[in-house]
């Protein structure tokens, strides 16, 4: 596969370098122009609301800025105090990394599952595929309120049917150390979006290739090892790049459900942008939420980088 | 020609696309405009002694109920009763208003009065957010019409920034059948930590995981920092000398009180009932689950909402650490702020004359049973006439504990203290670490804040 994608990359950059060469017609300069326009909303809203955004929070970083009167250079004194001072950049470091390496695999693997079992033809599979679709369009604060009546330790829906199981069930919100895995259980609820991806990827399985491994005596979980999941790799490796990226950022539970941002008990939902934004709205230091924002940002990129460069390994074009 | 119609459907598909996308950001510039129009067209008319009309943007976050009634008739009928002042009352969700309106004031368009949290207010003093009242209570002096101690939150070297508007205070909450049926005086039942505490054992009812009445648990609903002022003769975390006194024999005490109630009903218990106090009738003090309970004195109006006609409770100060040691309590609030380099400071600062006035003081907290700023308006409120006997009880209750009460604003030499203090008392209860190692390591964690902030 390495070999395939390797050559295939080649192709494409021979075909770019000769479209550069290329003396562009009246007709196709035209088109380009068109295509920029249709692109532009996308472009402009880039430049204005993330590229430049971007570029004062660079500048910022090494600044002692308070967003009204006080912007004075400082040198890396930001980074020094992130890395060496600030007991609770360290805590909010490990409670994202803790959310990161859970959720994203599990709400992959979510995902997929669900995917799987909605891809039967069944009677009434279109009710059961909007039905588990439908929580991942719900969002925000009403859902963080329902899930923490839910998650209420003695009248909360999930101890109750833990009880009847003779499960006596933890005090999720209030105990340290079940804050992040019932926030993490809360984020399997929207798992659907990912599911709908992968529904769409599984349709385009070729059936031929199920066809033939039940010639050969393959069973339901040999051809889901070896079709269907080589099959929507792509996917998975997009799932997961992005819900990285996202999961990074989490930041509205934590606040919603830790009165006013507080961190909850012991600060075990202090996460990094819960903190960040305490630096810069609550403590005034946004010049130090600024470089707490390159810090997460060169941490995304360069997970992203691996992920990416890990990928010819599993993924199959 | 199946190509070319493909090619059609998606040129349309892009437009169709696009189109609500060029619509939104129009939409978005256009109501910008409509907010930013309004400066100029009133940028104008600085000088009101011409008798020209000024329109003011009024923000707070009272969005429903009671208070939302109120404000609303207090501003018109303070539009009603100035010719050239128009003051226009607007709404913002209470997660977003002080974060817009930092932007706003940062951006250069902000309102011209907010409603600001009463802690931060030297913050907001010290970033040049809020504009300088000075000269208008040197002309004016009406600093004595509030409690001193809320006046104190208002003032960043020697001058006002804002002016307060309403406060609340922590007390005890208490179930008068049940005291009663114990053969039990609230006065000397509640007097002292020790009192509260026999008491307590006196009305607990049950044991471990089946509990029918619980006494009293003080962390419900006051946390661990009031406890610790309480007990150190109202000192908060920092001193009046602003320094650092988490460590003090006295808090240290006062944790290893709270610990011993936490080892007495239990962990499990605690975090049970925890999650649903505040939850209309379900709230174990209403239900008669919990017999005593800590918490603001506005908690009246849950009461008034959701507990049965028959609900016979009373309130008392906190506890006194030892007899003599006096009521300490806490509080917090709201005051009245005019951004920086708004266009008319003058014409807000009537406005907000007019809101912190004893009438209209009274008129809001007649209807929203908020404890007001304003001590005149508190006094009348005690013995008005459209109170029963029950609300004039509150208020003479605010009125009295509001002499030991404590309002702890942010320090500016270490505004983001709290959540390292509170870490550590979380680590005490969690039984990680001695109420004296907790605070000793919170002692330290926040010296060592106030020297990253120098």
């Amino acid at each position: 596969m390495d070999n395939t994608q390797q050559s295939q990359w080649r192709k494409a950059m021979s075909e770019f370098k000769t479209l550069k060469k290329r003396r562009w017609s009246k007709r196709q300069k035209k088109e380009a122009l068109w295509g920029l326009l249709f692109v532009s909303p996308f472009i402009i809203g880039f430049l204005g609301f993330m590229f430049l955004p971007m570029l004062f929070s660079f500048v910022g970083s090494f600044t002692n800025y308070n967003v009204t009167n006080r912007m004075d250079f400082i040198g890396l004194n930001n980074f020094r105090r992130m890395f060496t001072q600030d007991e609770l950049f360290t805590t909010s470091l490990y409670n994202t990394a803790y959310y990161v390496l859970f959720n994203v695999p599990l709400t992959t693997a979510g995902g997929v599952f669900l995917a799987v079992l909605l891809n039967r033809q069944i009677r009434g599979i279109r009710v059961f595929r909007t039905i588990f679709y439908l929580p991942s369009i719900l969002s925000g604060v009403a859902v963080y309120v329902l899930w923490m009546q839910l998650l209420s330790p003695s009248s909360g829906l999930v101890n109750t049917i833990l009880s009847w199981v003779g499960i006596s069930g933890p005090a999720w919100l209030f105990d340290p150390q079940w804050t992040k895995p019932a926030l993490i259980l809360m984020r399997m609820w929207s798992v659907g979006g990912a599911m709908l991806l992968y529904l769409a990827t599984l349709q385009n399985v070729p059936r031929q290739l199920y066809e033939s491994a039940e010639v050969d005596g393959a069973g339901s979980f040999k051809k889901f090892l070896n079709i269907t999941l080589p099959m929507i790799t792509p996917i998975i490796f997009y799932d997961v790049v992005t819900s990285t990226i996202g999961a990074f950022q989490i930041f509205q539970e934590a606040y919603v459900m830790t009165e006013g941002g507080t961190g909850g008990p012991a600060n075990s939902l202090l996460f990094y942008n819960l903190h960040m934004w305490n630096q810069a709205f609550v403590a005034r230091n946004m010049g130090y939420a600024m470089a707490m924002s390159m810090i997460l940002f060169i941490i995304v990129l360069v997970l992203t980088f691996i992920n990416l460069k890990l990928a010819p390994r599993w993924v199959h074009y | 020609m199946n190509k070319i119609s493909w090619g059609k459907k998606m040129r349309y598909g892009l437009v169709l696309t696009a189109a609500p996308l060029l619509l939104a950001a129009c939409g978005d510039g256009g109501t910008a405009n409509e907010g930013g129009g309004d400066s100029p067209a009133t940028d104008g008319d600085t000088n009101n002694e011409s008798g020209e009309e000024v329109s003011l943007e009024f923000w707070s976050f009272w969005g429903s109920g009671p208070r939302r009634d109120a404000i609303e008739a207090i501003v018109e009928d303070f539009n009603e009763s100035h010719d050239t002042i128009t003051v226009e009352y607007v709404y913002q969700p209470w997660g977003d208003i002080w974060t817009k309106a930092l932007a706003a004031i940062a951006g250069g368009n902000a309102p011209d009065v907010i409603v600001q949290d009463i802690n931060s207010v030297r913050q907001r003093a010290e970033g040049q957010e809020a504009t300088n009242l000075q000269s208008f209570i040197d002309e004016d002096d009406i600093s004595g019409d509030f409690y001193p101690q809320l006046w104190d939150t208002v003032v960043y070297e020697d001058e006002a920034y804002a002016i307060p508007f309403n406060t609340d205070t922590q007390v005890i909450f208490y179930n008068v059948d049940a005291l009663e049926e114990a053969g039990l005086d609230p006065e000397t039942a509640l007097a002292t930590w020790d009192d509260i505490e026999e008491t307590a054992r006196t009305l607990d009812e049950g044991s471990e995981g089946n509990w029918e009445t619980i006494g009293f648990y003080p962390r419900w609903n006051i946390g661990a920092d009031v406890w610790a002022l309480n007990a150190d003769g109202g000192v908060s975390w920092f001193d009046e000398e602003g320094n650092v006194a988490i460590n003090t024999p006295e808090k240290v005490e006062a944790l290893e009180w709270l610990l011993e109630w936490q080892d007495y009903y239990g962990t499990d218990t605690i975090n049970q009932y925890e999650a649903e106090f505040g939850q209309g009738v379900a709230d174990p003090f209403i239900s008669g689950l919990v017999a005593m309970r800590g918490q603001n004195i506005n908690y009246y109006t849950n009461l008034k909402e959701n507990a049965p006609e028959d609900f016979n409770f009373g309130i008392a100060p906190l506890p006194e650490f030892e007899e003599g040691n006096g009521n300490w309590s806490w509080g917090g609030g709201f005051v009245l702020e005019i951004p920086e380099n708004t266009a008319h400071p003058e014409e807000s600062y009537e406005f907000i004359k007019y809101l912190t006035s004893p009438e209209v003081q009274e008129r809001f907290g007649l209807n929203s049973f908020d404890i007001m700023a304003n001590m005149e308006a508190n006094e009348n409120l005690m013995t008005h006439e459209e109170l029963d006997e029950e609300g004039q009880m509150v208020y003479e209750m605010a009125h009295q504990n509001l002499e030991s009460t404590v309002i702890t604003p942010v320090p500016l030499n270490a505004p983001d203290y709290i959540s390292l203090v509170n870490t550590q008392i979380d680590a005490a209860f969690l039984r990680q670490k001695t109420a004296q190692e907790a605070l000793d390591d919170a002692q330290e964690s926040v010296e060592n804040l106030v020297e990253q902030y120098q």
